[in-house]
């Protein structure tokens, strides 16, 4: 970058020598005889450096530079002073008099030259910087948005363009030194708090939705609020609301009466319809229905994508709410000959998640009807509750036909079945579960179509647990309630089996059925529990297996069991192998009890 | 009025009116009045007396509710079971009409096969003490 420099000397030769050096080395120079020459030029050329000598009559160069500095207020002009004078006093006192730099005479060049590229570096710096600012100001006239910037105080210090039409409550515009509580009704920390507002407006009141940023300088701090115009945004989604309304009304009033008029045909109640004509009127009906299916699943779709869906979110406990969404879905289950199997919701009444009680409701019909609607007659679909590290989880497993692999991942995608031709979404309206991804999401969940080993399907959801929010401190579930007998099985149809055949020896001792290791180390494991029941089958190396569980087991009786499991393999290990237990309910009973009264079962009587 | 034998229903959809006729007067067994309107309703009630009526939500010129308040303030009408018919199905919007002073929501597309029976209850716990 080439400077333009002011040459400041009362010398001529001296003067004009430092010129010829000043444009040898590449730059402009320009020459002034007197301190009051030097004023007056700096006014016209607005040069970029001085180089001023501080020996000149009249004027010093000290007093120059106080001068030069009250002229260039504005910008920055490096000005370097030179002298002849020996010793560094004068040109100490020439930098506490606002010179930022000194050259001894005669000036050597190569010091000159280093000091003009570096001053040259400094200015392109100095110049980039302003054009940003420059900048940031132009944009920030320019957005419609009020945007206000307040102190720690809560009092504003800035305003943009935008800004200048706020007033507060009494219609005066807002200024500098204005307080918060008087530009917007509200105290500082509540504002910070704040998504929306009521702001005022020189043409009458606005909802605002509220952009905030807090940023620090020279350790202060400071806020700055976007004010976003919601006027017409609420205007056009209230119009929007309107039209699906009137759309949901008009689309559902002539299925209405179709779908009345052939419930009536097929029911019989306008005489009985021809044999031929029966499998007809039923395939209208259940079109019809579908129909219906996709007009409230498209609404539904459009009312969360638009998010105009309004979640009332509290935390609560989860078990509650499975039994409600269990008894809701009861009716569908049994006419489809389908059992539901809850396991954890007895175990874990305190596990708590942040949930829309009628989203999470809606959530889990979704599930369970897909389930049970996959289900063939006379298999169960199982509901389990759990407590992964952090999270609380809810999987629904059924035995129907199970999930492409390779459509796992599409699964929750709309219309996914579209071209996927999958024969678990036949009838469906290939939204449910883009829908039910959608609501678990939008309540902080995730939804995961689970890996299973064995025929089904199993869907699971999972809600972190609410800030600080322990395991359960249910006194009866902090420690194993009674006297536990964990059961460990990978095969849930194993652990109903057992569950029920164990179900006699309550209330002196109660079956808690989990699926896997990991599964029970989640649980409420401040005491072990009176007796572990294993299978390991399914639960990768049976021997890692066999020592996790005598750990958890923590000197209490363990019992193995299972096809991946003999005598030998028992003696190997050193524990006891229970053979019975394949052989029927009476067997296993009489073998837990026996397990149960034994010498190192017997420091379990102090528990509840 | 130990049986429920007369219902009374106002629905602004002839096709819809038809299908609810038929469920109640054919399937059901009940003496039924249908209404098109609000306002034809409220002139024929007191003569027909219903046990029970069925009343749509979205009708022209009186909606639902306002038929419903309407119908209210007619001595005859106190305590008689009001039920309303509406293809809106969140659980805000049924609150809403419960609020209203209705005794049951049946919501569209219903059964017509067990729409006179799927009634019975809200007329069994419907009837007020002036009933």
């Amino acid at each position: 970058m080439s400077l333009q420099v002011l040459v400041v000397d009362d010398v001529l030769e001296s003067r004009r020598a430092l010129c010829a050096l000043v444009t040898e080395l590449g730059h402009a120079a320009i020459g002034a005889d007197s301190g009051a020459a030097a004023l007056a030029l700096l006014q016209r050329h607005r040069p970029d450096l001085v180089l001023l000598d501080l020996l000149m009559p009249d004027m010093d160069g000290f007093a120059v530079t106080r001068r030069m500095r009250e002229q260039t207020a504005d910008r920055w002009l490096p000005v370097i002073v030179t002298s002849s004078l020996e010793g560094e006093p004068h040109f100490i006192h020439a930098l506490e008099n606002g010179a930022d730099d000194y050259l001894q005479r005669p000036v050597s060049p190569g010091l000159l030259q280093a000091k003009l590229r570096h001053y040259a570096g400094v200015l392109a710096l100095q110049s980039r910087l302003a054009t940003l600012a420059q900048r940031q100001r132009d944009i920030l006239g320019n957005i419609l948005d009020p945007v206000v910037t307040l102190d720690a105080a809560g009092c504003v210090s800035e305003l943009n363009q935008a800004a200048l039409a706020l007033t507060d409550a009494q219609g005066r515009a807002l200024a500098p030194g204005v307080s918060c509580d008087a530009a917007f009704g509200l105290p500082l920390a509540e504002l910070l708090g704040r998504r929306r507002l009521t702001a005022q407006r020189v043409s009458g009141a606005f909802p605002a939705e509220l952009g905030l940023s807090q940023w620090h300088d020279d350790g202060r701090t400071h806020y700055t609020l976007v004010l976003r115009d919601l006027t017409e945004q609420q205007q056009v989604e209230r119009m929007k609301d309107e039209f699906l309304a009137t759309v949901s009304h008009e689309l559902r009033t002539p299925l209405t009466s179709v779908l009345g008029a052939l419930g009536l045909l097929a029911g019989g109640a306008a005489g009985a319809l021809p044999a031929a004509a029966r499998p007809l009127a039923e395939v209208a009906r259940r079109n019809g229905e579908r129909l219906g299916r996709l007009i409230d699943d498209v609404l539904e779709l459009t009312k969360i994508e638009g998010d105009r869906l309004v979640l009332h979110a509290r935390t609560q406990p989860l078990a509650p709410l499975l039994r409600e969404a269990l008894a809701a879905n009861q009716g569908y289950a049994e006419r489809a000959g389908v059992r539901l199997v809850a396991e954890g919701v007895d175990a874990l009444p305190q596990l708590q998640a942040s949930l829309d009680t009628d989203r999470f409701l809606q959530v889990m019909a979704n599930l369970l009807s897909n389930a049970i609607k996959h289900s063939p007659a006379g298999e169960a679909v199982q509901v389990v509750l759990d407590a992964p590290p952090g999270a609380a989880r809810v999987t629904v497993r059924d035995r129907g036909p199970g999930v492409d692999p390779a459509f796992r991942a599409r699964m929750f995608e709309k219309f996914s079945q579209a071209d996927g031709g999958d024969r678990r979404m036949q009838g469906g309206t290939g939204l449910g579960l883009h829908i039910t991804r959608l609501l678990v999401e939008r309540m902080g969940g995730r939804i995961a179509a689970d890996e299973v080993t064995g025929p089904g399907a199993a869907f699971s959801v999972s809600f972190a647990l609410p800030d600080g929010a322990a395991l359960p401190a249910d006194p009866l579930h902090t420690t194993r309630a009674v006297r536990t007998v964990l059961h460990i099985d990978a095969d849930f149809e194993a652990r109903e089996r057992v569950a029920r055949w164990l179900a006699p020896l309550a209330p002196h001792c109660v079956v808690e059925g989990v699926a896997s290791l990991a599964q029970a180390q989640a649980g409420p494991a401040q005491d072990a529990p009176a007796l572990c029941l294993g299978n390991p089958q399914a639960q990768g190396s049976a021997d890692a297996f066999c020592s996790a569980l005598r750990r958890l087991a923590a000197g209490r009786p363990v019992l193995l069991y299972g096809d991946s499991v003999d005598q030998a393999f028992c003696d190997r290990v050193g524990l006891p192998w229970l053979s019975p237990a394949r052989s029927g309910a009476d067997a296993l009973r009489a073998a837990v009890q026996q397990a149960l009264a034994a010498p190192d079962a017997s420091e379990m009587k102090g528990t509840r | 009025m130990s049986e429920l034998r007369r219902a009374m229903c106002v629905e602004d959809d002839d096709d819809i009116r038809l299908i609810i006729e038929f469920s109640l007067a054919t399937v059901g067994g009940y003496e039924v009045l249908a209404c098109a309107s609000g306002r034809s309703a409220l002139a024929q009630v007191e003569a027909f007396r219903p046990d029970l009526v069925l009343l749509d939500v979205m009708m022209p010129d009186l909606s639902g509710p306002q038929t419903l308040a309407a119908l209210r303030q007619l001595p005859a009408m106190q305590g008689v079971p009001v039920v309303f018919m509406t293809a809106k199905a969140l659980p805000d919007e049924l609150e809403d009409l419960l609020q209203h002073g209705a005794t049951g929501v049946i919501v569209k597309p219903f059964d017509p096969m067990t729409l006179a029976q799927d009634i019975r209850p809200y007329w069994e716990h419907g009837r007020g003490p002036g009933a």
